[in-house]
């Protein structure tokens, strides 16, 4: 029997990018997965939860958690700062709650960020996929240093047939997203963009790879607004690039 | 309505002279930091852990160790005030130095001073408080406060240095960061003399010993506790670690995490006043202890932040500090915080307000820079998801002091729809058509600035045929005979790639320690002492008893030296000062601050640090090895130890009245980061090892 898995899309996937979504798809049904797909998911509460509005943030997880509970095997997030939301402040938001907590504790530990998943669940390196020319790969800042996961992506791309990676200058660097910090303060998140797009093109790849959608969404907004060819993709999106 | 905190966001970004220094200063100090952790005795990540768990239980146990740290504080003839908030403080500083005629004092580095505002109140009192760390004297004399908790002028280029200094001082117009350096030496070495009262911080209290240390790279810090006769230190009162060894751990991490350096160049352990017998030392040492909500904050879900050893790297690492820099951390008032940056965003709202300051934690990406920067391995981002969520209580109603109407109306509203799986899908579609009458010729929309995210950047246009709806149609066309595609022989399976993890334990250790300790290794121990010191800028020779009185002479004539500050006799080699004098060279045992020379034995070396120890004594005061320009050691190279934690178990160590661990010559990097040798101590270190 494959594993079968509950794919949890994220929010910003499922609203603004659901080609991410079908490549994510793609990719696990290739690595040999069932993936399963429980519609009534919607926001795992981090914009809430970050805006320090943790009543309203507790909703939206309660909401999650039913969710996923009555859907059995792992539960894949295609976003790092999604995963770590579950992972890291689920235990928080319901600190101390006896009938929440270990709810939300038997969600964390079904959790997987999607190449975490795909490198130390499935032990999965090479799907084949091939994507001619340059890529390189800025490191989401909780993917990296909350989940810790850099080697997992790092070795899915280094897999990829044809692609010629080259490492991106000071990738450890924030992207300057952060959700609302986005909104309440765009003249540092500009200006966090700047150094990250200056980078990228140092970098002399036309492409950058993330593992998270708010990442993407920010440089991707900043490259069409400064008129720029470069483009950020997800990991995804390179892996599901292979023959059938 | 204008919020004073975006004003100064904006002022800071516009600013290009501060966006250069502030870039400098990211550069520079994470990259020595880097560097400065290869030397590290173990994996950053062991000592890091440890260190955090030390921090935790002095906070977890504080009343306890507090108590152990000022009874032995007493019992070494220390004055331990406790200070409830910063009325109470000043108001303890002002009685002390009201029995003092002179009314002139000496101020090093202290963000406890800073805290409770306590230049303002001396100098309303009528005293002159001079601030003699170079970075605090230039922001003095410009009339601002520090920009940085370790680099107090960070915010300046040389230019603008030079211009504060013709300005203020009157020198000729220079930007040559030596020649700003000695003036500042020429001038406060007069306020070190003139002074009766020096003030300084405390950087961390040994419970177990009533220690108090202090870490400095100027000499600063050693003059105002040791010239004036009144010495007043200021603590809050987290700064505990247990044992002389966490003392050592910690001092292993400070620097390197603050400067890049393995050692500052003067560590003072101070325990007492001056002693029978003694020529220099403060005669009589205040200490006070400041609460000023610290208890508060220690029973909130804000305690960790009291783990804060304040080495600065969380600002240094903040990719938004390196945008806006210290000055622009302002309450909802304008007024300007003494802790910026990640740390100071969390303290600020902790200790002081959190209606007034709770507003800095929600300028941040929570990119976890900070944390992985802490020493202490604090965690920031979670300390900053809590302020704005409260704070010291994680209530709705203290949340809502600090967020912005429209993100919480936006939120709410958010909210009711993403708790109900039909709601939001209905919503999402909403958007999807609502987004396509805005902008129907581009799958991306331009949102005005006002938004926030129309500031740099635009929007994709949220999709009509969301991801769902694709996977509907794929499992309803499935279901219509379609077989799902599934690959169950086609997994790449590496077992050996899979849940490869390297437990960090089972790493070697760089273990200089063990080799060192278990052998007798002498001569790499004075080699490895050789190299540390002369990388500093200090010099090491190797020499017999015998050639001793000569080199040393020589070095004098060189230096057209005839008179210098000598320990007694009883420290050096039989015969050692005879020689001295019968070469030309006039011996006092007395400090003066004319005399060019000081000559001293010392207690122990430190081999990894390059780093000499002296107890301070009577027949041999700390001033030899302070006021003058050169410093000349005596150094036997049995003495030569190979790590910190070895010195601290020295009985000396705990018995002197004080001791300085000298690493180098006295430097500073207050100016552009640039390395300047010779502030206010020595600016020549000669260390004559005899082998």
């Amino acid at each position: 029997m494959p594993t079968t898995i509950q794919l949890f899309i994220t929010c910003i996937i499922d609203t603004l990018y659901p080609e991410i979504g079908e490549a994510v798809v793609r990719v696990l049904e290739r690595a040999g997965v069932r993936v399963e797909f429980p519609a009534q998911q919607t926001c795992c509460g981090q914009p809430a939860f970050n805006a320090g509005m943790r009543p309203q943030a507790r909703r939206m997880a309660e909401h999650t958690i039913r969710v996923f509970e009555s859907a059995p095997g792992p539960v894949i997030v295609p976003s790092g700062s999604c995963a770590a939301m579950i992972r890291h402040e689920y235990p928080e938001l319901f600190a101390g709650d006896a009938r929440w907590l270990p709810r939300a504790q038997a969600l964390v530990e079904r959790t997987y960020e999607f190449s975490e998943f795909l490198v130390d669940y499935l032990g999965v390196t090479d799907l084949g996929a091939h994507f001619p020319g340059p890529i390189t790969y800025h490191s989401s800042c909780h993917l990296l240093r909350d989940l810790g996961v850099d080697r997992q992506p790092r070795t899915l791309l280094a897999a990829v047939h044809d692609a010629e990676f080259v490492e991106l200058p000071h990738t450890e660097e924030c992207c300057g997203f952060g959700g609302l910090f986005s909104l309440e303060h765009p003249e540092i998140s500009a200006a966090l963009l700047d150094r990250k797009i200056a980078n990228l093109e140092t970098s002399g790849s036309p492409v950058v790879v993330s593992c998270d959608a708010g990442c993407i969404t920010n440089i991707n907004g900043g490259l069409h607004r400064r008129v720029m060819p470069q483009r950020a993709m997800h990991i995804a999106e390179i892996l599901a690039k292979f023959n059938d | 309505m204008t919020d004073p905190f975006h004003t100064h966001i904006q002022s800071a970004l516009a600013n290009p002279n501060l966006q250069i220094a502030l870039d400098a200063n990211a550069e520079k100090r994470i990259s020595a930091r880097q560097v400065a952790f290869a030397s590290l005795p173990e994996e950053l990540p062991v000592m890091r852990r440890r260190a955090h768990t030390v921090r935790a239980d002095v906070i977890a146990n504080l009343d306890h160790y507090l108590e152990q740290f000022i009874n032995r504080a007493q019992m070494n003839g220390v004055i331990v005030h406790r200070v409830v908030d910063a009325t109470e403080a000043n108001r303890v500083v002002l009685d002390i130095t009201q029995c003092q005629s002179n009314r002139t004092i000496a101020k090093s580095k202290s963000m406890v001073s800073e805290e409770i505002a306590l230049n303002p109140a001396l100098e309303a009192a009528g005293y002159q408080v001079v601030e003699t760390d170079l970075g605090e004297y230039i922001v003095q004399l410009r009339g601002e406060h520090p920009a940085h908790i370790i680099t107090p002028a960070v915010h300046l280029r040389r230019s603008e240095v030079g211009q504060t200094f013709h300005d203020k001082l009157g020198i000729p117009l220079t930007d040559d960061i030596p020649t700003l350096t000695a003036v500042a030496r020429r001038v406060l070495r007069q306020v070190f003399l003139d002074a009766g009262i020096g003030i300084s911080g405390v950087n961390f209290g040994v419970a177990e010993t009533g220690t108090y240390c202090l870490v400095t790279n100027e000499g600063n810090g050693r003059m105002v506790t040791t010239i004036p006769p009144v010495h007043i230190a200021l603590m809050g009162m987290e700064r505990l670690v247990p044992t002389l060894d966490d003392l050592a751990l910690m001092l292993y991490l400070l620097p390197r995490s603050a400067t890049g350096q393995k050692l500052s160049v003067y560590t003072s352990l101070i325990h007492s006043p001056r002693r029978v017998g003694e020529l220099d030392g403060a005669q009589e040492r205040h200490l006070i202890i400041l609460d000023n909500g610290r208890t508060a904050m220690r029973n909130s879900p804000l305690a960790e932040a009291l783990y804060c050893i304040r080495c600065g790297s969380c600002l240094n690492a903040c990719p938004v500090f390196r945008e806006i820099g210290g000055h622009a951390y302002v309450s909802k008032q304008g007024i300007g915080s003494p802790y910026p940056g990640p740390i100071g965003s969390v303290v600020s709202a902790g200790l002081f307000s959190q209606q007034e300051f709770g507003q800095l934690a929600r300028a941040s990406s929570l990119c976890g820079a900070c944390m992985e920067a802490c020493p202490v391995e604090i965690n920031l981002p979670k300390l900053l998801l809590r302020v704005r969520a409260g704070g010291l209580n994680l209530t709705p109603q203290r949340a809502n002091l600090n967020i912005p109407k429209p993100v919480s109306l936006g939120l709410r509203l958010f909210t009711w729809f993403a708790e109900n799986g039909w709601r939001f899908t209905i919503a999402q579609k909403a958007a999807g058509i609502g987004s396509r009458l805005i902008s129907p010729f581009s799958t991306w929309l331009r949102l005005p600035a006002f938004t926030g995210w129309g500031f740099s950047k635009d929007m994709p246009r949220p999709v009509v045929d969301r991801f769902r709806d694709r996977w509907r149609k794929s499992s309803r066309s499935n279901k219509l005979g379609h077989e799902i595609r599934i690959f169950e022989n086609t997994i790449h399976s590496d077992p050996l790639r899979s849940f490869e993890k390297i437990p960090e334990g089972d790493r070697p250790l760089n273990s200089t320690h063990a080799t060192l300790i278990n052998s007798d290794n002498r001569p790499a121990l004075i080699t490895q002492f050789a190299e540390e010191l002369t990388a500093l800028g200090g010099k090491f020779y190797a020499c017999t008893e015998a050639d001793l009185g000569q080199h040393i002479q020589d070095l004098l004539s060189e230096s057209g030296i005839h008179e210098i500050h000598a320990w007694d006799r009883a420290f050096f080699p039989p015969g050692l000062l005879e020689i001295l004098v019968e070469g030309g060279i006039d011996i006092h045992h007395t400090p003066s601050p004319t005399l060019k020379a000081g000559l001293t034995g010392c207690l122990a070396g430190i081999a990894e640090t390059g780093t000499l120890v002296l107890p301070g004594g009577p027949g041999h005061p700390l001033t030899a090895s302070l006021l003058p320009e050169i410093h000349i050691a005596v150094l036997r190279s049995g003495d030569i130890l190979a790590t910190l934690p070895q010195v601290f178990k020295l009985g000396e160590v705990r018995e002197a009245a004080s001791i300085s661990l000298i690493t180098g010559p006295s430097r500073t990097a207050d100016i552009e980061m640039t390395l300047t040798i010779g502030v206010h101590g020595p600016r020549e270190v000669y260390v004559f090892c005899l082998v």
